[in-house]
């Protein structure tokens, strides 16, 4: 839907990154890596996927394909669906198109939300009811948002030097020395989340 | 044993009528810890796995990453090709032998004590808590969907794959219920986080009771059940723009909840209607649930050291 809004010269481009390299179609297009071998790519792809089935298997001595144990580590057992939590029952996904087509699934949009929670536009042409319910569900999450110590907890995954910088811009601040990062981040409630203290120092 | 059954399970789960299907669990002979397959069957296109289905799984790979103690551990994620039509994912997860359901079946016959009750609701809040931190709504929390060791501590399951459960096509003939299901997703209203804190609350008053609070056959009579416990709405906070006029339902009164919970104390009946609260953005927050002074009594003290090393690691992140 939002293709809709491209000029005809960006859609000319995209459609040309779509074919490229098989149809050259505008003069931007460069061949930076020299030509490209699909059938090598092919079977490359194929190998690294049967690698990582080898994987699998080799770990948890079980044949994914057909759905067999084997002898190892794991002793597997087969038990009647009735007999363990009704969660462990096999599900079926259905196609994309169906789904997102489906009423009683209102998770298409959940989904973007819950994959890019900071981008609030859902993807489509938005009605007004649709607009509604970003800003509400924004508000909803606000509340949810506040135990910021858990958002910046997860970026200890990936420590920016800038973390440090904010620690002792932190103590020299009039706040009291004592102060917790927790209490700290109570404090400051009112500031959503996404707004770490890395982007505020800049 | 293995061999035969393969080629059974697939016609079985293909016609999905009335017969069961099964699962795969097995041991650890190292660790002695159990492990189960969840599969799910992902139809697929040209381009392979839906970016959706692929996004999923890394959210939970990440969740994963905390070691939450009330969510249940994912241990690995298998995809295999079935067809040009269908790729299937299998999900390693600890295996739990019971969920809330049957914990509650079980449970003899005076129901479970108000401590062990405090309890898992102190678990499956901080769970809850922890998802809604990290942008996670459950979606369908119920008590097949909380699983609980045999310590005790609870579980959750089923989170965070919101698509690939949405369509809700177990392949046994389970009904899909509407008991757990907030009026904002009855309504087809909009909706996030407090969804799951409504379904919380329908579990709060389940765990005393021993039966579910709200049993509705369709969403129209789910929603007059809903009233007939917690009164009609006034006006003003019937959301805009749903179809389901509030002039459907008879105007009945709330009643006290102790009438249908009557086993519940105090405090928890006053939190149990913060959460039954019909308006999504006036219903408490898993994290000032956790806070609520039904928590703070004095029998709390006797909580397990399992769950106080939950609720630390809860508000640690």
């Amino acid at each position: 839907m939002s293709h809709v809004q491209l000029s005809s010269s960006a859609l000319e481009r995209l459609v040309a990154r779509r074919t490229f390299p098989l149809h050259r179609r505008t003069s931007v297009c460069r061949n930076l890596f020299g030509p490209v071998d699909h059938d090598e790519r092919s079977r490359d792809v194929k190998a690294k996927l049967r690698e990582i089935i080898e994987r699998d298997r080799q770990r948890w001595n079980f044949n994914f394909e057909t759905n067999t144990p084997m002898d190892g580590d794991y002793e597997w057992e087969e038990v009647p669906a009735d007999k363990t939590p009704a969660f462990y029952q096999e599900t079926v996904k259905r196609s994309p198109s169906s789904d997102s087509a489906d009423p009683e699934s209102p998770a298409a949009e959940a989904l973007e939300r819950l994959a890019a929670p900071e981008s609030s536009s859902g993807g489509g042409a938005p009605s007004p009811a649709e607009v509604n319910q970003e800003n509400r569900v924004d508000k909803l999450n606000s509340r949810t948002l506040r135990p910021a110590p858990c958002v910046k907890r997860r970026r200890t995954d990936n420590t920016y030097i800038t973390d440090f910088y904010v620690k002792r811009k932190r103590a020299g601040d009039s706040r009291k020395p004592t102060d917790t990062s927790v209490s700290c981040h109570l404090s400051k409630s009112p500031i959503p989340a996404e707004r770490t203290p890395r982007k505020r120092i800049r | 044993m293995a061999h035969c059954t393969s080629l059974q399970y697939e016609p079985v789960a293909e016609i999905g009528g009335g017969a069961y299907g099964t699962v795969y669990k097995a041991r650890d002979t190292e660790s002695g810890k159990f492990v189960a397959l969840k599969n799910v069957r992902v139809q697929t296109d040209q381009n392979g796995l839906p970016v959706s289905t692929v996004r999923e799984v890394a959210l939970l790979r990440r969740l994963e990453q905390f070691d939450h103690p009330n969510l249940v551990r994912l241990m690995d994620v298998c995809a295999t090709q079935r067809s040009d039509q269908e790729t299937k994912v299998t999900l390693v997860f600890e295996h739990v032998d019971q969920d809330l359901k049957t914990y509650l079946d079980r449970a003899p016959a005076p129901g479970l004590s108000p401590d062990r009750v405090k309890d898992l609701m102190r678990q499956l809040l901080c769970g809850l808590a922890f998802l809604h931190s990290n942008h996670v709504m459950h979606r369908d929390l119920k008590p097949e969907n909380i699983l609980v060791t045999s310590q005790g501590q609870v579980k959750l399951a089923d989170f965070g794959l919101a698509k690939i459960y949405s369509c809700h096509m177990a392949l046994t003939p389970v009904v899909v219920t509407l008991w757990y299901r907030p009026p904002e997703v009855l309504l087809q209203s909009t909706y996030a986080t407090p969804v799951d804190i409504w379904s919380t609350g329908c579990i709060f008053a389940e765990m005393f009771r021993r039966k579910p609070l709200f049993c509705g056959e369709s969403e129209m009579d789910q929603l007059g059940k809903i009233f007939e416990v917690i009164g009609l709405p006034p006006e003003e906070e019937w959301p805009a723009g749903v179809t389901v006029t509030r002039k459907n339902f008879a105007p009945v009164k709330s009643r006290p909840i102790t009438d249908f919970v009557p086993e519940i104390n105090e405090q928890g009946a006053k939190l149990l209607l913060q959460m039954l609260t019909f308006d999504p953005l006036k219903r408490i927050s898993a994290l000032n649930a956790l806070d609520h002074p039904y928590f703070h009594d004095e029998e709390t003290s006797t909580l397990t050291n399992s769950s106080s090393q939950a609720v630390e690691k809860c508000s640690r992140k």
